[in-house]
């Protein structure tokens, strides 16, 4: 089975919890002898053949235009790093794609396929709803424009048996390699724009996902609270949709031991500094903490839209230097804060899933969780608490640092409970899918 | 007599490095030595090295009747021997000559005064101190950092330390009516003022190369006539003071030298001698050159030289620059009460102003000039590495 993927984020392009679910599924789905063919949004029009296990890491490179891939084929690369800086893939996903043509590609969009005599009503209405919403003068929109323009061209060039797609990002680029090929396409919701924007976020997003997961033949939720909001926000047919917990494999270079930079209890945030992550509970919870135990410090690691409220508000409480923030982390570093913490927590308004907090437990750090998020579904051993019970979230803090020795326990708990959370059962759900799927789509061409 | 009183600062503090919560108990330095070497180094190639050879030049020539004052801070000073020996030598042979007095000052041009009177004193005498060893010479004039001044200060400065003149802003809100031009007592009588004419100050330090301006550009003899015109008020024969205060690195980095600021200094001393009822004077003659009955004058709230302002908004306005310093001055108590020698001299180069000047996010055109004496992309960051050395401090004195 060969599956077409498409993905904003894969290591080392990696902003967030995406990018970290995409590489574990990649990595067990390859270990099933499930073939990929990735694409990202690198600068060069490239696609990853992904065969091997162990290609998740090295990422083999072929360039779609065929002068390209033999001019690439003639360089000397001392790693694999210089190879990938060459491809344009560094650490921030944001900054890769050039906008070249909008106007060429919503042209090609409507012309060839969406009035293409061989679309229904109901069809072209999908396609009208994702076209008229892919539209705007923001860079990501541009970008989003770019990535499916691509697509178009990968979907006739390559052989495949199904499309998988994660988040609205690259649902237009699935949905026209479902147009071109009409081979069956998996949509995978990790997050919908009322997770993100913590509200109703933004209009054209919602008719891109809701165009995209209406298109899909199969649609996959990372929890049961995601579920229900697709099917409540969305009402997409419940029949279509699937869940497939995200799992957390430990990176095989990971150093657990304890490494303490404060003498004093560490109480970690680690995210992206936005509404849905509820920085400004955690912030509420520091000041409320450090009243009755002012030797604690709060780190805010990781930044966002909301860093400078956070940042400034921090400072008009006169939280002293018990407030830090760290910026931007890159993995090894993200390691070295995870062994400095004693506590994590994750007070997000709405979390579609939540890996961090795996990753916390896998490094023995107790975690107390939002009650409205996926995670929450998987693991026992952490504290799951409404975002909106500040005194609550307090309490349970003051008591892990009261009581060192339970909180050593809990996070030893959540240690072996993590580690079984693998990858690997997660992907032969998908396997299943993806079978179900197929045969769906056979009996339909039959 | 007009006497034209110049005072230079020169300061440089010690900037810190991007200093983040991973960096802290791994032994990373705190400031950016690299950053700090290379701002002193082109500092006195542009600024420091020319100015002082021509302003020697300048002395020799016209035999003791071109003065200027100097205030030069500790953190300045170390960082000369530390990058630039040459130029502490060049400070040096300017005092030699007696026509250069020497202003006291808080070692670490901080703001201790605002926050801790004990901690001002101490670095008040430990920069006295200092030049007395560098320079052999002993201070009697004081100007706080900044020109930061209000009653409360020439009490402490009085009264411990015996200075006798102090140095400050002509702030119009305070003298209103009275002209910067005369020397005038403190609140409690017991000590003189002298203020910044800052609009002919300004001409020099913030105009001189701007080509928006209507007067631009500057010549001597414009310069020198604007002068002159001040002394046809005084028909009583009283000594005026045209106190010129600005940062030394006016000439040659503020101002680059295509702008001409040094061939302005060059003739400015000559023009202004060609008058008999010009002169230039040290700010410690003012006691014995004021033949007049000296005005009290009270300044209840704190003054400074800086932004439109003219108080202390560049360094303590907003939330960040508050709690950032209380904090620090939290930490000098205890890093005292523990009596822990080797932390102290860092956590002071902390108190250095520039610190919370990088802080200040006031949207004004003064951001502007903020942003250019700044090593930092934003306050933000500039707020982050000092709360992250901070916390560096701390935990170093919990090990």
């Amino acid at each position: 089975m060969k599956v077409l993927m498409f993905t904003w984020e894969f290591p080392p392009l990696i902003s967030g919890g995406l990018g970290m679910a995409c590489y574990g599924m990649v990595k067990a789905l390859l270990n099933l002898g499930i073939k990929i063919d990735l694409v990202l949004p690198t600068r060069e029009m490239v696609y990853f053949p992904l065969r091997e296990v162990s290609d998740v890491d090295t990422l083999p490179v072929v360039f779609i235009d065929k002068g390209e891939q033999s001019k690439f084929e003639k360089l000397r690369f001392s790693n694999d790093s210089e190879r990938l800086e060459y491809i344009g893939i560094s650490d921030s996903p944001e900054s890769y794609i050039q906008l070249t043509s909008v106007q060429r590609y919503s042209i090609s969009l409507k012309k060839e396929y969406w009035l293409s005599e061989r679309m229904s009503g109901e069809e072209r209405d999908v396609w009208r709803e994702m076209t008229n919403h892919l539209v705007g003068d923001e860079d990501l929109i541009h970008k989003v424009q770019e990535f499916t323009l691509r697509a178009e061209k990968i979907a006739k060039l390559l052989e495949f048996d199904l499309i998988h797609a994660h988040d609205w990002l690259c649902y237009p680029a699935g949905m026209l390699a479902r147009k071109i090929s009409t081979k069956p396409l998996v949509v995978h919701i990790h997050a919908t724009e009322f997770d993100r924007a913590g509200g109703p976020g933004d209009e054209r997003v919602h008719k891109i996902e809701h165009a995209g997961m209406t298109y899909a033949d199969k649609v996959i939720a990372v929890s049961q609270y995601t579920a229900q909001m697709i099917m409540s926000r969305y009402r997409i047919d419940t029949a279509k949709i699937r869940i497939v917990h995200n799992a957390f494999t430990v990176p095989e270079d990971a150093v657990f031991s304890k490494e303490r930079i404060f003498k004093g209890p560490v109480i970690l945030f680690l995210g992206r500094i936005t509404l849905q992550k509820g920085p400004d509970y955690f912030l509420e919870m520091a000041q409320k903490v450090l009243a009755s135990h002012p030797d604690a410090r709060f780190i805010m690691a990781g930044t966002g839209d909301m860093s400078r409220k956070i940042l400034r508000s921090s400072a008009s409480l006169k939280l002293k230097n018990r407030f830090l923030f760290t910026g931007f982390l890159n993995r090894k570093q993200v390691e070295r804060i995870l062994r400095a913490s004693d506590i994590y927590v994750l007070p997000s308004v709405s979390e579609p899933f939540g890996i961090s907090p795996l990753e916390a437990m896998a490094y023995g750090i107790t975690s107390v969780i939002s009650k409205q998020s996926g995670v929450a579904e998987v693991v026992n051993h952490a504290f799951k608490i409404d975002f909106w019970e500040v005194d609550l979230w307090v309490d349970t803090i003051n008591h892990l640092i009261e009581n060192p020795e339970k909180n050593i326990k809990m996070g030893i708990d959540g240690m072996h409970e993590v580690n079984k959370i693998q990858w690997d059962e997660a992907a032969i759900k998908i396997r299943q899918l993806y079978s179900a799927t197929l045969a769906e789509y056979i009996r339909r061409q039959e | 007599m007009l006497n034209i009183i110049f005072y230079f600062q020169v300061h440089q503090p010690y900037r810190l490095r991007h200093y983040n919560v991973l960096d802290i108990g791994q032994g990373t330095p705190m400031f950016d030595d690299k950053l700090n070497s290379e701002v002193m180094k082109k500092v006195a190639q542009k600024c420091y090295l020319p100015t002082n050879a021509l302003l020697l030049k300048l002395i020799k020539e016209h035999e003791g009747r071109f003065k200027v004052a100097f205030s030069i801070t500790g953190t300045a000073i170390e960082q000369f021997k530390l990058y630039s020996p040459e130029t502490l030598d060049s400070f040096k042979a300017l005092v030699d000559t007696g026509c250069v007095e020497i202003l006291g000052e808080t070692y670490y041009h901080s703001l201790a005064f605002m926050y801790d009177s004990n901690e001002f004193l101490d670095q008040v005498h430990m920069h006295r101190d200092l030049m007395m060893k560098e320079f052999s010479y002993h201070t009697e004039t004081f100007r706080n950092t900044e020109l930061i001044y209000q009653d409360r200060l020439s009490d402490l400065i009085f009264e411990i330390e015996g200075f006798k003149t102090i140095l400050t802003e002509g702030v119009d809100r305070i003298l209103q009516w009275r002209s910067p031009l005369y020397s005038y007592k403190n609140y409690s009588k017991r000590i003189n003022l002298l203020l910044k004419y800052y609009q002919l100050a300004d001409d020099i330090a913030f105009r001189f190369s701007n080509r928006d301006w209507p007067e631009y550009p500057l010549t001597v003899n414009k310069f020198v006539s604007w002068i002159d015109k001040l002394t046809l008020n005084e028909t009583k024969g009283r000594n005026q003071f045209l106190n010129l205060f600005m940062d030394y690195e006016t000439f040659g980095e503020h101002q680059w030298a295509e702008s001409g600021i040094f061939d302005f200094m060059r003739h400015f001393p000559g023009e202004v001698l060609k008058n008999d009822h010009l002169g230039f004077a040290h700010p410690k003659d003012a006691t014995s050159l004021s033949n007049y009955q000296q005005e009290s004058i009270s300044f209840p709230e704190a003054v400074s030289w800086a932004d439109e302002e003219r108080d202390l908004s560049a360094w303590l306005e907003n939330d960040m620059q508050r709690n950032a310093i209380e904090t620090l001055y939290e930490l000098l108590e205890k890093i005292k009460a523990k009596g822990d020698e080797k932390l102290l001299p860092l956590a002071r180069m902390l108190s250095t102003s520039d610190h919370f000047y990088y802080m200040c996010s006031k949207y004004f055109q003064d951001g502007d000039v903020h942003k250019y004496f700044s090593p930092y992309d934003s306050p933000d960051q500039a707020y982050i590495y000092f709360i992250n050395a901070l916390a560096e401090m701390e935990e170093k004195l919990l090990r």
